[in-house]
């Protein structure tokens, strides 16, 4: 494990965590202003043992995620609360590159509003999904961004889905 | 075709008292004076005798797609999967390549046999050989053709218990229609091509030109009566349901054309249209397509009790529902594409299908929200009686015909009237 100086590993640190706080916000502006707009590239996958194969739930690059949060208020979503809890498991930095690989265990809560019966149900909150954030973060000498996040989901079963992003 | 006339104690002012706006207790419990066909009672949704029943007449008697071949490519792959009622399937791809479907359940104290939801039996499991399904409990094990190949101390039974009479509970299994396996629990019915009819006849040449190979597997536990979420595959008049559909299908000239075909044994289909997909800026334009389908293309058929095929341009999908109770459904969902695919092409494939369907898509979810909420509203004592289904517009595109066809079977099979099914 190489060690990597505070003033290199808080950035990224502080990036994970606040795309976090963005996105449990919908802010969804903040959230793509930690990205890097040239290189971003965001999925969804996990492996499937049904078909023995990796799938992809999601696939989008910075444009189709501006959409994509452009378009969220024109959809009839389930609009529950969706809360992402992560802890970073491991930090690997190139310095040459000036790129950090980052993996963090990722937990979705969600506190339901109105997908169900809003009167009985608002309010629960229940565990959604787990997995891992593999993010890969530029390192600048203004700021850290998230150039690729891969969202490897262990958790298959999503109920009805969801319009927006984890 | 003459339209019904409104009746008008719906129409006229609901009652003396000017504060009362809406309709009364008693006016909202009537039955809307419509044609038996055109409105269906809320109680074949929320009453589980009635649910047992669909079981038995309906579910145990019709040819369902479990999985794909896709999924099962090497003799003595096999895939773990399931039909109403609770019943455990498994399905195997023997060594003589055929693929056959079984009961997945021991006959010696009735464990389940296979567990995994896939693999191949030439994986050694811990409690028994390679190449059978072994049953973990007491070690029986049985080929993929569903003989029985072992008791363990067999000399126990003296004879009263033997191999030659302990084999799997074998179902009629049947390969078509894009590769998808079908099985049928009644052991006496007619071909799957009989079944199907001509209502995937309009898209064959998209299904049978070459193999399609799975790349997406979807399934969840949704709060809601089966039938409600098919209804939504049934007819397009909720599309303004869908951001998407309106932005790219609604406002296309022809929308509106396009007609359904009903088909016997309750099957329906969709007019072909084509979708503009550049007109939805996070879904952008669609590259590729399948054999014989224009750029764009769209095809669509529903096939009774609650399976449906969905062609969109690129992908495929075909969607099952499989009832757990009155009031859950387990939806599962596949995506393919072509097997020849170049990975840039399977890469294009999935993008395209991952932004309309999917737990992350546009569509999906509205329908499965849909569903959800409707069923929440549609509950033993909640208040909801009727659901018209009474649109008429010359089998066009937001006419419910099919949705009445589908209730039409519903009633043949069971024998009640679904507007009276006391």
């Amino acid at each position: 494990m190489t060690y990597i100086p505070p003033e290199i590993l808080q950035p990224i640190q502080q990036l994970v965590y606040r795309s976090c706080l963005f996105m449990n916000d919908e802010s969804w502006k903040d959230y793509l202003a930690l990205c890097d707009p040239q290189s971003f590239r965001y999925r969804v996958t996990n492996y499937s043992p049904e078909i023995r194969k990796d799938q992809v739930w999601a696939d989008r690059d910075f444009k189709a995620m501006k959409a994509s949060f452009d378009l969220l208020p024109r959809h009839n979503s389930d609009r529950s609360k969706l809360t992402r809890q992560v802890s970073i498991y491991t930090v690997d930095y190139d310095d040459g590159a000036r790129e950090a690989n980052v993996v963090s265990a990722l937990t979705v809560y969600r506190t339901q509003l109105d997908g169900v019966n809003s009167y009985i149900d608002s309010g629960q909150t229940s565990l959604y999904a787990v997995g891992l954030y593999k993010d890969r973060i530029k390192v600048t000498d203004d700021a850290a961004k998230l150039m690729e996040r891969v969202v490897q989901l262990d958790t298959r079963q999503l109920d009805i889905g969801s319009h927006k992003p984890f | 075709m003459a339209s019904i006339p409104v009746p008008d104690r719906v129409a006229a002012p609901p009652s003396k008292d000017s504060d009362v706006t809406g309709r009364t207790g008693k006016q909202w419990l009537l039955k809307p004076e419509l044609p038996d066909s055109h409105v269906v009672s809320t109680r074949i949704y929320t009453d589980p005798e009635i649910f047992q029943e669909e079981v038995e007449k309906i579910w145990s008697r019709v040819w369902l797609p479990v999985c794909h071949e896709s999924e099962l490519p090497e003799p003595l792959d096999f895939r773990t999967t399931g039909l109403a009622g609770n019943k455990p399937i498994v399905v195997v791809r023997g060594e003589d390549n055929r693929i056959r479907a079984f009961l997945n359940i021991c006959p010696h104290r009735s464990n389940l046999i296979v567990r995994s939801p896939a693999g191949n039996l030439r994986k050694p499991e811990p409690s028994g050989n390679a190449n059978h399904m072994t049953c973990m409990y007491h070690g029986w094990q049985f080929n993929a053709k569903g003989q029985c190949v072992e008791i363990p101390r067999a000399q126990s039974y003296q004879g009263r218990v033997c191999k030659e009479a302990s084999g799997l509970r074998q179902l009629r299994t049947e390969v078509g229609y894009g590769g998808m396996v079908w099985v049928n629990l009644d052991d006496g019915c007619g071909p799957l091509a009989d079944f199907i009819g001509p209502a995937l006849d309009p898209m064959l040449e998209q299904l049978e030109t070459e193999p399609l190979e799975i790349f997406h597997y979807q399934k969840g536990i949704v709060r809601t009566n089966y039938k409600l979420f098919f209804d939504t595959s049934r007819e397009f008049y909720h599309d303004y349901l869908h951001f998407h559909n309106r932005q790219t299908s609604m406002v296309k000239s022809g929308y509106f054309e396009q007609k359904y075909t009903t088909h016997p044994n309750g099957h329906s289909v969709t007019g072909f249209t084509t979708v503009d997909y550049s007109s939805h800026s996070d879904t952008g334009t669609r590259l590729l397509t399948f054999p014989g389908l224009p750029r764009n293309g769209w095809r669509h058929t529903t096939l009774f009790p609650a399976s449906a095929y969905n062609i969109r341009t690129s992908c495929l999908r075909v969607n099952v529902m499989i009832p757990l109770s009155d009031r859950e459904t387990l939806v599962e969902i596949r995506g393919f594409g072509l097997k020849r695919d170049t990975p840039g092409e399977r890469e294009q494939r999935v993008k395209d299908y991952v932004s309309v369907w999917g737990p992350f898509g546009w569509n999906l979810h509205e329908d499965l929200l849909c569903a959800q909420v409707q069923t929440q509203a549609i509950q033993q004592g909640s208040g909801a009686e009727w659901n018209v289904i009474a649109r008429e517009e010359e089998n066009k595109v937001h006419d419910e015909v099919c949705v009445r066809s589908y209730y039409a079977e519903w009633a043949r099979l069971m024998g009640r009237n679904p507007a009276e099914p006391r």
